[in-house]
């Protein structure tokens, strides 16, 4: 039984980290149509700035994960300027091919400024802690509670705030928000520099369990594109719902069946869930 | 003639190599209600985008309050007044309705007090919306979705006031109510652009008429002279 708590846990934090990525996915597909491949770069550009911002500097993992978050914000928006801006009335094959530009540019620049090797990221929470019977590291526990937080806050801004507001009504109805006199670019450059803040908490959050190095995004987004197809394309709950769905199953699944199949789960459940409902579990609005 | 608030002048606009309208040219005058009369697909809508900025021209120019407006981009539009109540109507289905007012309302999100005096009003003229204003907009009847759309475009304080057929797929006695509250917005001091199939009941109300078809302006006129015009009796009333 203590296997089975310990695992759940695991399943929790992993998948924390996959619902934040997933969340600036589907946010950005959801209201500016845009499938960005770039978001599990942005990732892993998030985690070096920490860490260098850590070694380089010494400044505390807090600190260094929110200089984090305004840097990746600062390269989504660029992204968003420089590539998608001037592609956004083009084909969405234009767009993808964008996106993986983006990707392959800054996988290349990481390797250049970094090198290609693993890297550790140092938290102050390394230490294992017992609790109700069972042994966590401190770092997964930091995780899950930060990942709550983030999203409270996300929902806070997205439903108390005006301009939260404003990116809710863009997704719902595109032309109803242009009528209403809502600014499409400031809500485009928000949409995309609250993905990079995402993906800039979720890679610091996850580095100190993981490892630093320029593919670390890879999986992580093809994951990501797995749990917005499965939440339902466009859908914040869904792809809340799905992330830890994925987390869990595959924290059990590489327990109980095998540990070499853990990454093939994600698909296997990608299968499984759209031959039963081909709409993922919350059907976006993005048709 | 009273001042002119919107002018249009050799409007073209194509959708690809498909030339949806040629040389349009209207004008709407301060505090008018004029009507647009056009069948399906005449391209009355194609007309109100292009006014709010979801089309762009590809000739001709619009004029506001005698500024070139052509070319300016939709949020801009709307602050300074030109306010769409699109057919479709475009409301936000998962918010409520007192939420989709409020977005109407988005340009004047600074002034508080001002918003609220919108939405009460707006709350006046459409009791029903009051009533149900925690529901979600798109659980509301089709009557219901309409008077939204234009309690929301009313919450943006118009100066003129784009009303893409307002009486589509309603039921008579619902027409009936729509075009009254119509009128009032107008004698109220709101200018007012009126896209509509339903001739008879748009003439009754409104000041002057254009026809449109096949992307052209073929008549013009004073209410009167379009109601007693035999061709678009025939054409239009059907009577």
């Amino acid at each position: 039984m203590d296997l089975f708590f310990q695992q759940l846990l695991n399943g929790l934090s992993n998948g924390s980290v996959y619902s934040l990525v997933a969340l600036g996915l589907t946010m950005v597909f959801g209201i500016l149509h845009v499938p960005n491949f770039a978001q599990g770069a942005f990732y892993m550009i998030g985690a070096y700035v920490t860490l260098t911002v850590m070694t380089l500097f010494g400044i505390p993992y807090w600190i260094a994960m929110f200089i984090s978050m305004l840097a990746i914000a600062f390269l989504a928006v660029l992204s968003e300027r420089i590539i998608f801006h001037p592609l956004r009335k083009a084909e969405a094959l234009h767009q993808m091919m964008g996106a993986i530009g983006i990707l392959l540019f800054l996988v290349a620049f990481a390797q250049v400024i970094w090198g290609p090797n693993y890297q550790q990221m140092s938290s102050p929470y390394g230490n294992a802690i017992g609790l109700f019977g069972i042994t966590v590291t401190q770092q997964r526990l930091i995780v899950i509670v930060a990942t709550v937080i983030i999203m409270l806050i996300l929902h806070l801004f997205l439903t108390r705030t005006m301009i939260g507001a404003a990116i809710v009504a863009m997704a719902q109805n595109r032309e109803g928000a242009y009528l209403v006199g809502i600014n499409a670019n400031m809500v485009a450059m928000l949409t995309f520099a609250i993905s990079g803040i995402l993906a800039a908490a979720a890679a610091t959050l996850a580095s100190p369990i993981n490892l630093v190095f320029p593919g670390m995004g890879d999986l992580v987004i093809m994951k990501a594109f797995v749990i917005i197809i499965i939440g339902g394309m466009g859908s914040i709950p869904g792809a809340i719902i799905a992330g830890y769905i994925l987390g869990i199953v595959e924290s059990f699944g590489a327990t109980y069946i095998s540990g070499d199949y853990k990454d093939i789960i994600a698909f296997v459940l990608l299968v499984i869930i759209l031959s039963v409902k081909p709409t993922g579990l919350f059907p976006g609005r993005v048709n | 003639m009273s001042q002119l608030k919107l002018q249009i002048s050799n409007l073209e606009v194509k959708y690809g190599p498909f030339t949806a309208l040629k040389e349009i040219n209207m004008d709407v005058g301060h505090g008018e209600l004029v009507v647009l009369l056009g069948a399906n697909g005449a391209g009355k809508s194609t007309i109100f985008r292009a006014i709010s900025g979801l089309n762009k021209p590809s000739n001709g120019d619009i004029r506001f309050l005698d500024k070139k407006v052509s070319g300016i981009s939709p949020d801009k539009l709307v602050k300074l007044g030109i306010i769409q109540c699109p057919e479709g109507r475009s409301l936000f289905p998962e918010m409520s309705v007192y939420e989709n007012l409020q977005m109407g309302g988005y340009v004047h999100r600074k002034n508080k007090a001002e918003i609220k005096k919108s939405t009460e009003h707006v709350y006046e003229l459409f009791p029903i919306l009051a009533e149900k204003k925690d529901n979600a907009a798109g659980s509301l009847s089709g009557g219901q979705q309409q008077m939204l759309a234009i309690g929301r475009a009313l919450m943006a304080k118009p100066k003129l006031l784009l009303l893409d057929e307002p009486s589509l797929g309603l039921a008579p006695l619902i027409v009936k109510q729509m075009f009254e509250i119509i009128q009032q917005i107008n004698q109220e001091g709101t200018t007012i652009l009126l896209a509509e199939q339903n001739a008879s009941a748009a003439l009754k109300i409104a000041d002057r008429g254009y026809v449109i078809e096949n992307g052209r302006i073929v008549v013009k006129g004073t209410s009167s002279e379009l109601f007693n015009n035999e061709e678009i009796r025939k054409a239009y009333i059907g009577a």
